[in-house]
């Protein structure tokens, strides 16, 4: 892997970007009606609209509008959403760490899980444990999870009482930083429902990719020869086959982690979890274009900087793959 | 690459051109496509999955046969619904068959209760006995004593429960609404439609049945407007209490001389409103007058006046009763039932939308008794409705059923767009290389850096959620993923012999194209079609679930965006399991289906 491949990809990835954060502008300066009637629901007279467009630069060209909010982003200033009369960027950093503690514990322990049996079933491959296995996973891949999340909270919410269904923490509560919020008792019991739904659901992606790529080493030469060795079957599966089994499984989790942060807008919603996904459906219902804008701009950074990831670790953990 | 030119072949070649390589690349289109049917048939899950598969599909198609009920059809049912108050409040009882029960009369520790299509009933505190109909009329007045019960109802019928067989009778041809006994248990007093108010001697009942007409006396009304009498009741001095629509009420006194038949007084309440119920307690002199908007009149004794109480509920009342001791009870449509503990009224959960027509203290229990066709909320799976009801009363199952058109139309035309938009790019790319490859993969790549879930989101809330908008919404990004696989495919397919040998015989690049190099990609083409297709589904039901989905029409996600915006979701378990299961069976069928087909992509999973 050259220098310059990385150079070129980051450069695509950038220019990625400024396509995206164009076309969303337009999109929603074109497609939302203006804030300043979606907003304000007892009518504001036709002087104050105009003072309140002018203040938010909203009465300007939509060309001349696009140049500065470019040239913000640069800055790194997000503008001030209109709903939370408050910077985006804070508002936007507390919902997506929201959304990630959840996506990552649930992507964490679906692979955790996954990549273990998939290993496994490849091993018991043809055998009824294996078709089982693939069974399993497929079925947990096509519930929808808003689906099962109902369920979780009819079962263990209302008939059962064991876990609180709604939320991070139980209301009210009081806490200094995102750590003093995350670091408790309450949080974890809240987090147990959505996360397993989450893992559940992303369970099977692991699981099947592990097993067909550890099928596909099965048929390698190296295989054979660590056989030939002598060496006990155990070692064979995990310290051979499986290492050169995890490539794909590895760039699938890049991939996975990108997309964490646009969510699982649903299960925010079943379980009323403040994340990025619900917050976007919300600014874009209230014509919110600085917290819509932002928001959906950080979903696509990661989705592209973890895309990126994968295609480099791709090429730095196969030897045989060359990036040009 | 320049195709060479067309001059080099003769006429013969020409014409044996145009006509062979049409067949034989339409038998090649034939083989490609039968090929992945093999791989599908020889897999047992996959198998399995078009079983599956072809059953959903047969569902959506035969939606109207397989249904039960019209989906969108807010349901309705009539029964002989009864509840009883308890200590944890009213608690409705099992149904007394399908007739409403319309009349319910007290005596000593029984009540009896009359309905339609002729139903009388008797309840000893605990069990209902019916007994021999002798009439099809609609009861709708009972009265309930000492010498035996005697029925009324529509049409002027009259039925005499005088111990044995019941007997029916006719009186007059109007609708007759309620029945009291006067003068001491000899006579009765029946009131009905057209101000109607007939002396009716216990003699004359005891007879063996026929036309009462002669033989009863119709008293002439002070009112004479043909108002509609509802309720009858003998008052604690022996006369009585006759209410009606538009505020009317009469009193009726006695006969000074034996044998006659008494005469009638207006009585001007507080109210002109419709009255529909009235109990007089006969010992205390206590009365209630129940009426429409929830009006309530109150009377603490004989020579009390008549106050109006403060509703607690407005809808329309229809049963009262009140006891020597003050308390009292209202009931009226949709579960309304109301209290009265001496001081206030205040309404009761019933927990049920019926209809009750009276209410009545049934050895220490009060008991109330309905129902005209209500509509049936909620409902948990019965033989009518298998899966149950929804908050307005809809079918479940049929929606259900329904459902699967939307996730199927959704979930192939979106995979058909997907598939045909993904492989024409991917086959151009592939070919020409070069600028074309360049431009459209930088599109893609741009394509892969938009989260899928919120973009498919944000545009249906842009644009107003149509079917075509949502199937644009999923479409519109996932044909990344197959504008890839077919590309780096025709890259490797370009450089076959045949291709060149395609090229040297002076076939366009259209020709090579799509008739030499898009057969080889279609099994490809196949395994994506249902890789997209289960993705559709699930993507149509997430836009559904968050209200997003294709507006006034029935789908399994907007079943359960349904239950969630109603609430009821946390107890109605029937409205909440079946639709998320069709999906993920349909889903899981498709998903067997394209494991079986990743052979295709991957040869070395063959005979694992």
């Amino acid at each position: 892997m050259s220098r310059t491949y990385v150079l070129r990809r980051g450069l695509q990835a950038v220019g990625t970007l400024l396509v995206i954060v164009t076309a969303l502008f337009f999109l929603f300066r074109l497609g939302l009606p203006d804030p300043t009637v979606a907003l304000v629901t007892d009518g504001l007279s036709p002087e104050d609209r105009a003072a309140v467009r002018e203040r938010f630069g909203l009465d300007r060209p939509l060309v001349e509008q696009y140049v500065i909010y470019l040239g913000n982003i640069v800055r790194g200033e997000f503008g001030t959403s209109f709903h939370y009369k408050a910077p985006v960027a804070g508002v936007v950093w507390e919902k997506f760490a929201n959304t990630m503690v959840l996506m990552l514990v649930a992507i964490v322990f679906a692979y955790l899980l996954g990549i273990p049996l998939g290993a496994y079933l490849a091993w018991r491959r043809g055998t009824r444990t294996d078709t089982l296995g693939i069974v399993l996973g497929l079925t947990f891949r096509s519930a929808p999870m808003f689906w099962t999340g109902m369920l979780a909270v009819l079962l263990f919410g209302v008939a059962l009482g064991w876990l609180p269904t709604s939320g991070m923490r139980t209301l009210p509560y009081e806490a200094a930083n995102f750590f003093d919020k995350v670091f408790t008792l309450d949080f974890l019991r809240h987090l147990v429902m959505p996360a397993t739904i989450i893992a559940l659901f992303y369970l099977g992606s692991p699981l099947l990719i592990m097993r067909n790529t550890m099928l596909e080493v099965y048929g390698e030469d190296f295989i054979e020869m660590a056989r030939a060795k002598g060496l006990p079957e155990r070692d064979v599966l995990y310290r051979h086959a499986a290492r050169n089994a995890l490539l794909p499984v590895i760039t699938q989790l890049a991939v996975t982690i990108g997309l964490a942060a646009g969510g699982q807008v649903v299960v925010e919603v079943v379980f009323s979890w403040p994340g990025l996904g619900r917050e976007i459906l919300q600014a874009v219902r209230t014509s919110d274009f600085p917290l819509a804008q932002a928001t959906f701009m950080l979903m696509a950074v990661l989705v592209i900087a973890m895309n990126f990831l994968a295609d480099l670790l791709y090429g730095a953990l196969d030897p045989r793959v060359k990036l040009r | 690459m320049t195709p060479p030119g067309n001059a080099a072949r003769d006429d013969d070649a020409a014409a044996r051109d145009a006509a062979r390589p049409r067949r034989r690349a339409r038998s090649r289109y034939l083989a490609q496509a039968l090929a992945p049917l093999r791989l599908v048939f020889h897999d047992r899950l996959a198998t399995t999955g078009v079983a599956i598969l072809a059953a959903v599909v047969f569902m959506a198609l035969a939606a109207p046969l397989v249904a039960t009920h019209d989906p969108r059809a807010i349901t309705e049912r009539a029964e002989g619904s009864w509840i009883t108050l308890g200590p944890e409040g009213w608690r409705v009882r099992t149904a007394i068959g399908d007739d409403p029960l319309y009349g319910l009369s007290v005596h000593g520790d029984g009540a009896l209760a009359v309905g339609a299509n002729g139903l009388a009933t008797l309840f000893d505190g605990r069990d209902w006995t019916p007994w021999p109909r002798s009439t099809t009329a609609t009861l709708r007045g009972v009265a309930h004593g000492a010498p035996g019960a005697i029925a009324v109802g529509d049409g002027g019928a009259v039925v005499w429960y005088g111990g044995g067989e019941p007997r029916a009778w006719q009186l007059g041809d109007t609708d007759l609404h309620g029945v009291a006994w006067v003068d001491d248990g000899r006579a009765a007093l029946v009131v009905g439609a057209g101000e109607a108010v007939w002396h009716v001697p216990l003699a004359a009942l005891e007879a063996d049945g026929g036309d009462l007409t002669a033989t009863a006396t119709r008293l002439a009304s002070p009112v004479g407007r043909g108002l509609l009498l509802r309720a009858v009741a003998t008052d604690a001095d022996g006369s009585a209490i006759a209410v009606g629509e538009r505020g009317l009420a009469l009193t009726w006194s006695p006969a000074d001389t034996p044998g006659g038949a008494g005469v009638l007084h207006q009585l001007t309440l507080p109210t002109f409103r419709d009255f529909n119920g009235l109990h007089v307690d006969a010992a205390s002199g206590r009365a209630l007058i129940v009426g429409e908007r929830g009006t309530l009149l109150r009377r603490e004794g004989l020579d009390a006046r008549w106050v109006e109480d403060p509703p607690p509920d407005t809808r329309a009342l229809r049963g009262a009763w009140i006891g020597p001791d003050g308390r009292a009870f209202a009931v009226g449509r949709n579960g309304v039932a109301l209290a009265f503990d001496g001081e206030a009224w205040r309404r009761d959960a019933t927990g049920t939308e019926r209809h009750f027509r009276a209410v009545a203290e049934v050895a220490g229990t009060p008991v109330a008794v309905g129902s005209d066709p209500f509509v049936d909320k909620l409902a948990p799976p019965s033989s009518a409705h298998w899966f149950g009801t929804d908050h307005l009363g809809r079918d479940l199952f049929s929606q259900n059923v329904y459902g699967s058109r939307i996730a199927l139309l959704v979930g192939f035309l979106g995979a058909a767009l997907v598939v045909l938009i993904g492989t024409n790019v991917g086959l151009l790319a592939g070919y020409y290389r070069g600028r074309t490859d360049t431009v459209l993969m930088r599109i893609v790549d741009v394509m892969y850096g938009i989260p899928f879930e919120p973009f498919a989101m944000i545009l249906v809330l842009l644009f107003d959620p149509s079917l075509l908008i949502v199937i644009l919404a999923i479409s519109l990004l996932t044909w990344r993923t197959v504008a890839r696989l077919i590309r780096s495919q025709v890259l490797s397919l370009a450089e076959r012999p045949f291709v060149k040998a395609a090229r040297v015989a002076g076939a366009s690049d259209l020709r090579i194209l799509y008739l030499h190099i898009a057969p080889n990609v279609l099994p490809l083409v196949f395994l994506e079609l249902a890789i997209i297709l289960g993705a559709s589904i699930i993507a149509e039901a997430t836009l559904s679930f968050l209200g997003l989905g294709p507006p006034q029409s029935i789908s399994w996600g907007g079943i359960l965006h349904n239950a969630r915006l109603s609430g009821a979701w946390r107890t109605a378990w029937w409205w909440n399991i079946p639709p998320g299961a069709f999906i993920m069976i349909t889903v899981l069928a498709v998903f067997f289906i394209s494991r079986a087909l990743e052979v295709i992509a991957n040869p070395r999973l063959r005979g694992r």
